[in-house]
């Protein structure tokens, strides 16, 4: 048919194209391997430059260790260091480390790897986190097995630091092209990467560790939630890392098929109010909002239920955990009389969002809950990252915004008066450093303390803690209810 | 008709060096500083400056648009600013996705088109090419993504037949790749067939009544002979045009239909692009697509020109 | 004549719910109610309600305000700049009818989804950015609609008089040219805005067309992905509204042009 002339031949002309795109990241199912769906994709392999947790979510425990992980419940255990001691000044930390570990290239692992990593991080890193090994005075290499760091002043917040992406030991002839190039003494290396599809990790033949039980594990990237849901319906995947669509999960429940694993974050879905901004610094107004919602019914409408009611910056799995959710009840009538109290009518506030889907349906429950006692809202998505990072986060140009807040501890963040909270407590900032030079038992303590500040002062309203929830086929093992960490961690996964 | 041709050729050309210029300030307008999206949040004014100098887009807007374009004519888009890798062999990647989405759901639509079109117009005063006149109008009205859920949740969730999502390119597995393309391109096949079987009706019909056929009936030919000799190459004509403006709408419909499935192509990288304000991958992704849809309107005018004896002389 | 009855009732049934809407929903279309969460059809709630217990009859409703809103908008903006230039590039000497005529081509070469997906990057996406591109991309087709209708009206005896006559451009162009080109405009915009309700829903699907919480056909679609398999419903019933809507518009334009043109009619 002539008709068809111009499109065959259109289409033929790049069928070359179409024929070779995407031939690298091939893998064929067979026993030992495991497909895992994601929602984001890492831009690139090196999570020292790019912020995101889209990287350390793959690299993370798997291709890079560090001297320490964490475990299931949140604790802080050995990997690369076997042990370690703590000096009384508790300002140098002696790691002994495990023999017998190589890097993927080779490279035996050694305490030189180990002062190469930490001090890399203040020189070569360009994300915000890197702060936090400041406090590094010197690294010695007393022995090929023995490393000891000198920090300036104790802080308890670096040893946990070092159970994350900040931790991790990079080999000196590894960090070429990290991008592209990820060389880490994990149980998996980077095989192979399909842009916009997957990424292929192969066992790593020099682990010291035990061998994984899936020697290929594909990490495919499907943005969509339902298409994600589809997938593992469909037997495209085997495993979905984070349920992102939770109205869907019944499916899987009645399904003998699947399992689902249900448990806690460290992300907060948190509604910031800009405590810089008026009427917003008015502490009567930002208690007034928060008696405001019902998040009970917020999280029923909005995540179908699935997560955990918090009262502060505070998940279950951290040590100084309280839970604070009923310190201010869903109260509209009170809400009222403080908003009048404050002399506060007529309130028009931008609720400006990042255009993802917990937000956009925590967003319209709050504005629902909000008009019911007389404050309106508008409801602004914003592309994220790019459009809300720029606006609302580095030039707090908002009145009130919804966004998880992913990373551990981050409780932090109310200690620092420019962070876009705009909240200045200088009994909390005092609170935190304390608490981070103090003791353990005193870190624990302070902690509390600093929650329960946060909760009084309603710096923001903790909607509710995002729940991690896994859907797997049944025949696969060994899952993590709890995400205490960057890294979707696949060392623990086995066959049932 | 070769001063005609000609003046086609020059004509496009001159199209696609405006487009790009008009994709090129559109870009230069856009919001959201690149350097900033790529460091992220704590990233110092100095490594800014310097990341804007690495980017190149400190320099004048003519320099910049030169650059581009010079590189675009040699194949070199430029380095993602998000990703950091070439643009221009992804670009490819994805565009070879998206032609084959498009192009297999353009066959569904035609192989269904030709026939029920046909047949509606035979048979239009009768009750069967009315009631396929009906569907087809039916048809129309469902937009692509619609029908791509549906056939979602029949096929692949309920039915498990056919795979949800996902690609699989033709070298590498042929049969997967064949299982995988099968429901996009129903979802775009089915409704832009609704829409061609309509005009391959209307213009059906127009020829039947036209003096050409007579002359070929009257010769002694059987109305289905001379329907197919003479009827269906001069029906062809609109039906050409027709196609080329259809490309527009069938690639608008291969976007959504990317999403809904999960397809690497071209669609979902401008998405994704635009997201994160990765303006220098959006520029080459507009450019590509406009010069695409030139390309075609392009080719079905010359095509048309050969059609068409009656538009050889001028 | 039995397309234009059918299709004007289904059309007129999408501009009586939007009128409607402005006095009387049943139920709060925004109003969050976790008390009442997926509903089926029931005797308060006719057609259910969704995952935020807003009712969906409601949302229909006000959904079709967005529908009609944008149609008009994006028709009106093709329409009151397409017409001109078309005229124009009918009237005028050949090589400027060309040159318009190429520029029109251009236009046509962004695609409307693509138009609106650059605005909203720009502009913020929301139902204003995303009239304005559809509008734009619309604009090509009013112009060669406007210029082929002309050309053809400039070649009767009454122009042909006219301008023997020495009458204006401007006068020939309102007392001969647009009376007579009216016909093929109207059809056009019907099918111009089926085409704009299909854009829209693609763009809200997409997350660059109306913001919420206001409600839209095509939003409420996206929505309703997620509880596909358990709650059809809420798929089927913007779906069906959407289907409706364009079928309408669709049926409109048909039996208008078989009305107005009865030339056109006699073939079909």
């Amino acid at each position: 048919m002539k008709a068809r002339i111009p499109v065959v031949a259109a289409a033929l002309l790049l069928v070359v194209s179409g024929c070779s795109a995407g031939s690298s990241a091939s893998v064929s199912a067979g026993p030992d391997t495991l497909s895992v769906g994601f929602t984001a994709e890492p831009a690139n392999f090196d999570f020292t430059r790019t912020d995101g947790t889209a990287i350390p979510q793959a690299l993370l425990y798997n291709v890079y260790e560090g001297l320490v992980k964490l475990d299931a419940q949140g604790r802080i255990v050995p990997l690369l260091a076997q042990s370690w001691t703590i000096s009384p000044d508790r300002r140098t930390y002696d790691f002994r480390l495990r023999q017998g570990v190589k890097f993927s290239n080779g490279a035996p692992f050694t305490a030189e790897d180990v002062k190469f990593s930490l001090l890399r991080v203040k020189k070569d890193w360009t994300i915000s986190i890197k702060s936090t090994m400041d406090v590094v005075d010197h690294v010695d290499v007393v022995a090929p097995d023995h490393a000891r760091v000198v920090l300036s002043k104790p802080s308890n917040g670096w040893l946990f630091s070092l159970t994350s992406r900040l931790g991790a030991m990079f080999s000196p002839a590894g960090v070429a092209d990290l991008a592209n190039k990820p060389i880490g003494t994990g149980p998996y290396v980077v095989a192979a990467r399909k842009r916009g599809d997957s990424v292929v990790l192969k066992a790593n033949p020099a682990y010291w560790g035990r061998k994984p039980a899936y020697s290929t594990v594909v990490l495919k990237y499907i943005k969509d939630p339902t298409a994600l849901n589809n997938a593992l319906f469909s037997n495209g995947i085997d495993v979905i890392s984070a349920i992102t669509a939770p109205d869907a999960i019944p499916q899987f429940q009645a399904d003998d098929r699947f399992q689902v694993v249900q448990g806690t974050t460290n992300s907060e879905v948190t509604l910031a109010m800009n405590n810089a901004r008026p009427p917003l610094n008015d502490v009567r107004v930002r208690q007034a909002l928060t008696s405001a919602i019902d998040r009970k019914a917020l999280l029923d409408t909005a995540w179908a239920g699935r997560g955990t009611l918090i009262g502060s910056m505070v998940p279950p799995t951290d040590p100084w955990y309280e839970d604070l959710s009923n310190v201010h009840p869903f109260d509209p009538a009170h809400a009222k009389a403080l908003l009048s109290e404050a002399g506060v009518t007529n309130l028009n506030l931008r609720l400006r969002i990042p255009n993802l889907p917990y937000a956009v349906s925590a967003a319209q429950v709050v504005q629902s809950q909000l008009a019911d006692v007389g404050v309106r809202t508008t409801i602004e998505p914003l592309d994220f990252p790019a459009v809300w990072l720029k606006q609302v986060f580095t030039d707090h140009d908002y009145d009130l915004s919804i966004i998880q807040h992913v990373e551990a501890r981050d409780i932090t963040t109310f200690g620092k008066p420019k962070y876009y909270w705009g909240y200045d407590s200088k009994r909390v900032q005092q609170l935190l450093a304390e608490a981070d030079s103090g003791t353990p038992e005193q870190q624990v303590a302070d902690m509390k303390q600093v929650a329960r500040q946060l909760n009084t002062d309603a710096a923001a309203d903790w909607l509710f803690l995002f729940p991690n929830v896994i859907v797997a086929k049944t025949k696969v093992g060994g899952f993590a209810a709890n995400q205490v960490s960057e890294s979707f961690d696949l060392t623990g996964l086995a066959p049932r | 008709m070769t001063a005609r041709v000609l003046r086609r050729v020059a004509i496009f050309v001159v199209s696609v060096l405006v487009a790009s210029i008009v994709v090129f300030l559109f870009m230069a307008v856009l919001p959201g500083d690149p350097a900033q999206v790529a460091l992220g949040v704590n990233a110092t004014p100095e490594l800014l400056a310097k990341t804007r100098t690495e980017f190149g887009i400190d320099r004048p807007l003519v320099t910049q648009y030169f650059d581009w374009i010079g590189g675009v004519l040699h194949g070199d888009f430029g380095r993602s600013y998000v990703t950091r890798e070439a643009i221009g062999s992804q670009l490819l990647d994805r565009l070879g996705v998206t032609l084959w989405l498009v192009g297999a759901g353009m066959l569904v639509a035609l192989v269904i088109a030709v026939p029920a079109g046909t047949f509606a117009a035979v048979k239009h005063r009768k009750a069967s090419g009315a009631s396929v006149s009906g569907l087809s109008q039916i048809g129309v009205a469902i937009p692509a993504f619609l029908a791509g859920i549906i056939l979602v949740q029949i096929f692949a969730v309920q039915l498990r037949w056919l795979p949800s999502g996902g690609w699989t390119p033709p070298d590498q597995d042929f049969g997967e790749f064949v299982r995988g393309l099968i429901l996009p391109a129903l979802s775009l096949g089915l409704v832009q067939g609704a829409v061609l079987t309509r005009y391959v009706r209307s213009a059906v019909l127009d020829t039947l009544g036209q003096d050409y056929l007579r002359t070929a009936r009257s010769k002694g030919l059987r109305p289905g002979q001379a329907l197919v000799r003479h009827g269906l190459r001069n029906a062809s004509v609109p039906v050409v045009t027709v196609l080329g403006l259809q490309l527009a709408t069938l690639l608008i419909g291969a976007v959504v239909v990317e999403r809904v499935f999960v397809l690497p192509g071209l669609g979902s990288m401008l998405l994704d692009a635009v997201g994160s304000r990765d303006l220098l991958t959006v520029q080459g992704i507009v450019l590509v697509l406009v010069v695409g849809v030139l390309l075609v309107n392009f080719v079905v005018d010359v095509l048309y020109t050969v059609l068409d004896p009656r538009l050889r002389g001028s | 004549m039995r397309n234009l009855v059918i299709g004007g009732v289904l059309v007129g049934s999408v501009v009586v719910a939007a009128l409607l809407s402005f006095a009387w929903t049943p139920f709060d279309p925004v109003k969050v109610d976790a008390t009442h969460r997926l509903l089926g059809f029931t005797g308060s709630h006719w057609f259910g309600t969704d995952k935020f217990g807003r009712d969906l009859l409601s949302q229909l409703m006000v959904g079709a305000r967005t529908t009609l809103y944008v149609g008009v908008v994006a028709v009106g903006i093709a329409a009151v700049i397409g017409t001109p230039l078309g005229i124009l590039a009918g009237m005028s000497p050949r090589w400027l009818g060309e040159f318009v005529m190429r520029v029109n081509d251009l236009v046509l070469a962004f695609p409307a989804l693509l138009l609106a997906i650059m605005f909203g990057a720009v502009f913020g996406a929301d139902t204003l950015t995303a009239m304005v591109a559809i509008g734009i991309a619309t604009i090509p087709s009013f112009a060669r609609i406007a210029r082929s209708g002309t050309l053809q009206v400039m070649s009767t005896e009454f122009v042909l008089a006219a301008r023997a006559g020495g009458r204006s451009r401007l006068n020939i162009a309102a007392r001969h040219v647009l009376p007579n080109i009216s016909g093929l405009l109207i059809v056009q915009a019907s099918v111009s805005f089926a085409i704009a309700v299909l854009a829209e829903a693609a763009l809200s699907f997409l997350g660059f067309g109306t913001r919420p919480p206001t409600p839209s056909w095509g939003r409420m679609l996206q929505e309703s992905q997620e509880l596909l398999t358990v709650q059809p419903r809420l798929a089927l019933v913007p779906g069906i509204a959407i289907a409706v809507a364009v079928l309408g518009f669709n049926l409109l334009g048909d039996g208008l042009r078989d009305r107005l043109d009865p030339r056109l009619a006699a073939r079909v």
